[in-house]
Order: structure tokens, then sequence, then C-alpha cells
């Protein structure tokens, strides 16, 4: 404490920037105020704890978004739904975790850098490209005067103009960004990180992407389908949003796979399995736990 | 209730504080007892209805020395197609619905065309965005409902709050009991119901959630956003007359020459 | 060939703005390219930050808003302008004419250039309200092949796009068929 954390870009004497930890901090706990209002009381910090998740994962010619959604309410309008994912330019996607009026504003600047690289280069910005401005908005807000940091993490996805190459970056709240084969970040981050290091393969094909993506989001959103949303990204193409019903597919024959398996774990059968993807002993129920001790 | 410890790391992240900055959980106190002042304010509540919407709203200022028709406390129009309610601090609201204001007139000039609802909310969000990020300021403590009409969504209900967060609604409430509110709300609200229903649901849902159970247009503030006949947009903002008119008809009106209602009950 | 002056053939003088917008120009040369991708640029801004289309008549005024507040700095652009598009919501198709003074005008159909001294009296006589897109295209044959008799340059045809509610697309024009002077 002692002030270090107050005053808003000053190092602490044994080297912390407090504001942009706590930023962290945020973006694991996403909105800073409850849709719901009979939940809205300020002091009530277990109803403000519920942050999301998001996930990105490449495939050989794909890149997938995977979100954690919030059911809507029954008063809520379903047609005003702000999602998590959004569209920078046509060629690439962002999804976010922490404070959605945040995000909103981030992404702003994003799309009019997106369009104005467009305007002086005649070509779109390259995924990498993108990401850097997002992670220099990000740092300034870091290091200005009287100004706290987004409280945001995103995952940057798309594909460079003439370039079948899958893109996955992260930025952060510091402004640090870093490729990566497949991340997440949000509510419970480390849980699937650990799940994507366990089961992710070089060369995934679409369904292979999209099932992991989906998979691994399943580590941490109990509430299965209905819950999750989907974006594809593909070379040369614009963004492709999963059908609900598909998504429930998925997790249909997702869920079916992990009870055969617990099935036949039970009766010692282990013969050469198919699943390819192994899950956490256990399956979700260690998710809580290991949240905790997440950073 | 927040243990000791917890009071009094609020009170580092909150008191003397110069801006709004994180608390080491991540939260932004400033937001948050922003909040916790609008809900001191008045009710407001906002119906969808498939032909249209009903705002409402409690005022807080009552005197029989007020001039009646020329004092709106919590019901405003700022463009064409768009009226909005507010609860918190008043002052805060004039500087934003000012905003709205201009920046609707500017969207008309530019594009010859009234501004799509959630461009205006979203514009008056990001300035509200702005003050909890930005360094020497406290955030706008109000919290607005606002009903609109566009081509893109037609009849379209929004709620906004300090932080700058805002979302679509079939009914929503903000403002002082907004929880027994909305929980009415959520009990009493039929997807497809029309203006004059979603009418005569606001008023019986504001006289459970204000002090008094008989109404007067006085204590309460009234509007709705619908079409015409003719197809045209109209919003209004209702009468003292309308609004007594409604409430005879709902059985909720003050008879005068009766004592303080609530006290028979 | 004949003339003295030859015109560069291959030149797109349109720029798509939305998905049901087209915006053509004629002008100083370097303007006319510099404005119209400022404007694109602006208008798909738009799009990507709101997540929807502005409707033909929001983009037209848009552009002239633009073209009078450049009017009036100290280096205005000299373009003039052609606005097609389908409004998305209503289905219906808009046809904008703007000039380099940014006066705009809702017409039914328009010309820029020297060929409008050429093609607005043989559109005058066969154009009406209720025109399909095939009649139109014969009616623009008539009008090329106007400027194909008397055109004091080589003249080298033009490129034909299309607006529908389905979008912007080009479609084959017959460049090459000679015309006999009538």
């Amino acid at each position: 404490m002692s002030g270090y954390d107050r005053a808003l870009s000053v190092f602490s004497p044994d080297g912390h920037v407090f504001q942009v930890e706590y930023a962290m901090e945020a973006v694991k706990r996403g909105k800073t105020i409850s849709p719901d209002p009979q939940q809205r009381h300020p002091t009530d910090s277990s109803a403000l704890r519920t942050g999301t998740c998001a996930v990105g994962v490449k495939g050989t010619d794909i890149v997938v978004l995977g979100c954690e959604k919030r059911s809507a309410l029954k008063l809520q309008d379903t047609r005003i739904t702000p999602s998590k994912i959004a569209m920078v330019d046509i060629h690439a996607c962002l999804a976010f975790a922490g404070l959605n009026a945040d995000a909103r504003i981030l992404i702003d600047k994003a799309r009019l850098e997106a369009q104005s690289h467009r305007l002086t280069v005649e070509d779109p910005a390259s995924i990498e490209y993108i990401t850097k401005y997002i992670a220099s908005v990000q740092q300034r807000y870091t290091q200005s005067g009287g100004v706290r940091p987004f409280g945001i993490s995103t995952l940057v996805v798309g594909f460079d103009k003439n370039d079948s190459t899958p893109r996955l970056y992260q930025t952060e709240p510091s402004g640090i960004y870093s490729a990566w084969k497949a991340n997440a970040i949000g509510r419970s981050s480390k849980t699937v990180r650990e799940f994507l290091e366990r089961n992710h393969q070089e060369n995934m094909d679409r369904e292979q992407t999209i099932q992991l993506t989906i998979k691994s989001l399943l580590e941490v959103v109990q509430t299965g389908a209905k819950n999750i949303e989907v974006a594809i990204m593909a070379p040369g193409k614009t963004v492709e949003m999963l059908p609900d019903e598909q998504i429930e597919s998925y997790v249909k024959t997702i869920e079916t796979e992990k009870q055969e398996e617990a099935a036949k774990k039970k009766t010692g059968r282990t013969g050469t399995t198919t699943a390819a993807i192994l899950t956490r002993p256990g399956g979700g129920e260690t998710a809580e736990s290991t949240r905790e001790s997440a950073d | 209730m927040p243990s000791f410890l917890s009071v009094q790391l609020q009170l580092t992240y909150d008191a003397g504080s110069k801006t709004t900055i994180f608390s080491p959980e991540g939260r932004l106190y400033q937001v948050e007892y922003a909040l916790e002042a609008i809900s001191h304010a008045g009710t407001a509540l906002g119906i969808l209805a498939k032909d249209g919407i009903v705002l409402a709203a409690e005022r807080k200022v009552t005197s029989k020395l007020l001039e009646q028709d020329t004092s709106a406390e919590k019901l405003y129009t700022i463009n064409d197609n768009m009226i909005c309610a507010v609860a918190g601090m008043n002052a805060d609201a004039n500087i934003l619905i000012n905003y709205a204001r201009q920046n609707a007139q500017r969207y008309l000039l530019t594009y010859n065309e009234d501004i799509p609802c959630e461009q205006l909310v979203r514009r008056l969000c990001d300035l509200k965005q702005g003050y909890t990020q930005h360094g020497g300021l406290r955030p706008f403590g109000v919290s607005f409902i606002y009903a609109g009409y566009d081509h893109l969504r037609q009849f379209q209900l929004y709620q906004s709050n300090p932080s700058g967060n805002y979302g679509g609604w079939k009914a929503t409430s903000v403002g002082a009991n907004n929880a027994s509110a909305q929980s009415l709300l959520k009990q009493d609200y039929k997807e497809e119901c029309n203006l004059q229903e979603a009418c005569a649901m606001a008023v019986k849902v504001l006289s459970k959630t204000m002090d008094s159970t008989k109404l007067s247009s006085e204590k309460i503030e009234f509007a709705t956003v619908g079409k015409t006949k003719e197809g045209k947009i109209y919003h209004h903002l209702w009468g003292a007359e309308e609004i007594d008119a409604l409430l005879r008809e709902q059985g909720l009106a003050k008879v005068d020459d009766e004592p303080e209602a609530g006290e028979i009950k | 060939m004949r003339g003295p002056t030859i015109i560069k053939a291959e030149d797109d003088k349109t720029r798509q703005l939305n998905k049901h917008t087209l915006m053509a120009f004629s002008g100083e040369a370097g303007d006319t390219v510099q404005f119209a991708e400022y404007i694109q640029a602006n208008i798909q801004l738009y799009t990507m930050r709101n997540d929807t289309e502005l409707s033909p008549s929001a983009v037209s005024s848009f552009v002239r808003g633009e073209l009078a507040r450049s009017l009036r700095s100290r280096s205005p652009y000299t373009v003039n302008l052609l606005l097609g598009g389908m409004d998305p919501i209503t289905e219906k198709p808009h046809l904008y004419w703007v000039d380099y003074l940014a006066s705009l005008a809702p017409v039914p159909y328009a010309a820029h250039g020297y060929a409008q001294f050429y093609c607005l009296s043989i559109l005058d006589k066969h154009h009406n309200p209720n025109i399909s897109l095939d009649e139109g295209i014969k009616l623009l044959g008539m009008c090329t092949d106007e400027l194909k008799r008397r055109l004091p340059i080589d003249y080298k045809g033009v490129l034909v796009k299309v607006v529908t509610k389905e979008g912007v697309k080009v479609v084959d024009f017959d460049n090459d068929r000679i015309v006999r002077s009538a």
C-alpha cells in the first residue's frame, strides 16, 4: 500500500505498477456492475465476482474464438445483446474479457486505426499491426498522467491479406502483446490454458479446432451450449458466427465422449481410444479450486 | 457486510482519491458509489410494448409552489425519435442530456436521418466511460432509461448506468426500490402487450414501490413513444389531467379531501 | 481509332462504399481518387463501428457535407459524383447527383462531364420510372452508341456496374460493337 498504488503511473519501491496489476484483476472479474438490478448492491462483492472467459485456438488454416456468454435475463431484450466478440475490420476479429465499457472504447479506437491504415496504405492492416496498435493504446494508459489502465485483455485473430497463416495474439492491460497457438483470457483462464496446453495439437482441421475451443470452454462454463458463442475466421473470408444449434451438437458430442471415457475408466479397459483430447481428472469440479490460485 | 479490513481498504481507494482507479480486486469503487447514490433517487421505469413504449417516474420534489407545467424533473426529450428517464443527480443528468441532444442533432446534420437509438445511447455511454477512466473526475451519478424508435429495430428500450455499460430491455427500472420494481415487472410483464396495458402496468408497479398507495399527477411523470395511425412516430409527455385520468381508470388515484391514503390502508 | 486524344481504357472510376452503395466520380485526376477513397474509408468505418449500413440517402448527405466542407477550405476537391444505392430496409433504388460545388439532387438518371450533353436528351426521351434493369442497360447502350458517334476523342467504352439488393456486381457490356453514324 503506502500510496504507491494510488498515484496512477508510479513504480513502487519493489518495482510494481500496482494499477496495472489491479487492472488484471478487473479482467478476471469482468463487469464492474451486474446487469441484474437485484444484484447491484455495490458492497455485495459476491454478486460482482462474475467475469467471463474467452478462448482462441489456431488450426492449420483456421482460427477460432470461443466466448463465455452470459445468459439473458427474462426481461432483457435479446435483440440487443452486447457480444464479447467484435470485428475490428472485415479480416480481423477480437474477443475480450474485462470491463465492457472499456472494451467498447478500445475496440472503437482499433476500428478507426484499421480503416485509417486501409486509406493510407491501400491494404488491410496485418493482424500483428492491429494487435500492436491495441497494445500500444493500452500501454499509453499505464504511463500517462491522470488515467487508469484499460481493464481488459483481448485476443485478436484473423488472416493477413493474401496469406493463409492463422494469427492469434493476446494483449493485456499492461500493453504486453504476444502470439499464441492457443490461449485463454478472463475468468479461470489459467485452468483453460492448462487444458489447452495438454490438448493442443499441431495441424488441427476445422472440426478439431472448433471442438477443442468448445471443449476447453466447457472446462469452466458449466451451463453448456447456451452460454457459449463461437466465431470462426478462415483465409479471405469474413467472420462466421457458429449457429447455436451447431454449438449445441458439439457440446453433446463432447459430453457423450466424456461419459464414454469415464465408463471405460470404470471398467478398467484402456484400449486404443479414439479420444485424442485428454480431460482433466474429475472433470469440471477442480476448476473452481484452481481458479483461486490463478496468478 | 464487508469486514473491518475491507472497509479500511475501501476508504483507501475512495476517500480523497482524485480520480477513479482500480482497487486491488480490480473494482472501481467510485462507480459503485455513484450507483449507490442513484439507489436513493426516485424510481423510474420503462416498459416496451409491441406498439410503443411507456416511461414513468416518481417525482421526489413535490411542493405546491412548484410550477407544474414547466419543470419536468425526470423525463426528457433527447431527439425526435427518443425520450429518456433519469435517476440520480439531476445536475449531472442535464449535462448528459444536453450532450445527447447535441449529438443527435449533429448526426441529423451529417446524415439527414435520425440517429439510430443504440448509437445515441452508445455515444452517451462512451462519455460516461471516459469519466471513469480519465484523471481528476468523478463518474456521472446518473442512470438513464431510454425509449426510442428507429428503422433498424423498431421500438427499443435501453438502460445505462455510471460505468458506461448499457443494455437493451423489455422492461426495466432504476432508482430507489428498483429491486422490488424489477421483480414486479418480471412477474407481470407479458410479451406482446400493447401500449395501453403497459401504461396500466407502469402505474401499478409505481403505486407498489412508492411510499403511498394512492398516486396523483403531482407525484409522477409519464411519457409514451408510439406510432400514429399514419405511421408517424410520436413521443408525448403526459399532462396532469391525462395522468390523473389514467390513475382514476386504474383505481389508484388519490381522492380529494381524503386523508393520506397510506394511512387508511 | 480517331481523334488526337487517347484515354486510358481500364481505369475504374468507381468505389464501392458499402454493400449496397456505389460511387462513381469524375473531375481532377488526383482529387477524384483521393476524395473517393477518403469517403470509402469513412463509410466503411461507420459499417464496422455500428455493425449496420448507412442508407444511400444518408451516404449522400454525408458525401455532400464532406464536399461542402472541402469547398470552403484552402484546397477544395474538384470532384463530380454519382451515387447509386439500394436501401437495404425499404429495398428501393436511389440515385444521387453531386457536383464539385456540393449540390446534391436525387435524380432518376444522370451524367457528368462532357458526356451529359449527348446522353441527357436520350435519357429524357426514353426513361420512365418503371424501367426494368434490362431496359436500363439497353438505354445505357443507346447512350454509349451516341458517345461513340459523336465524342471527339478515342472512346473506349464503359465499365458497367449494377447495384441490386444482393450488392454490387460488374455486368458484361459490349463495348466493341461497331456503331454506324445515324
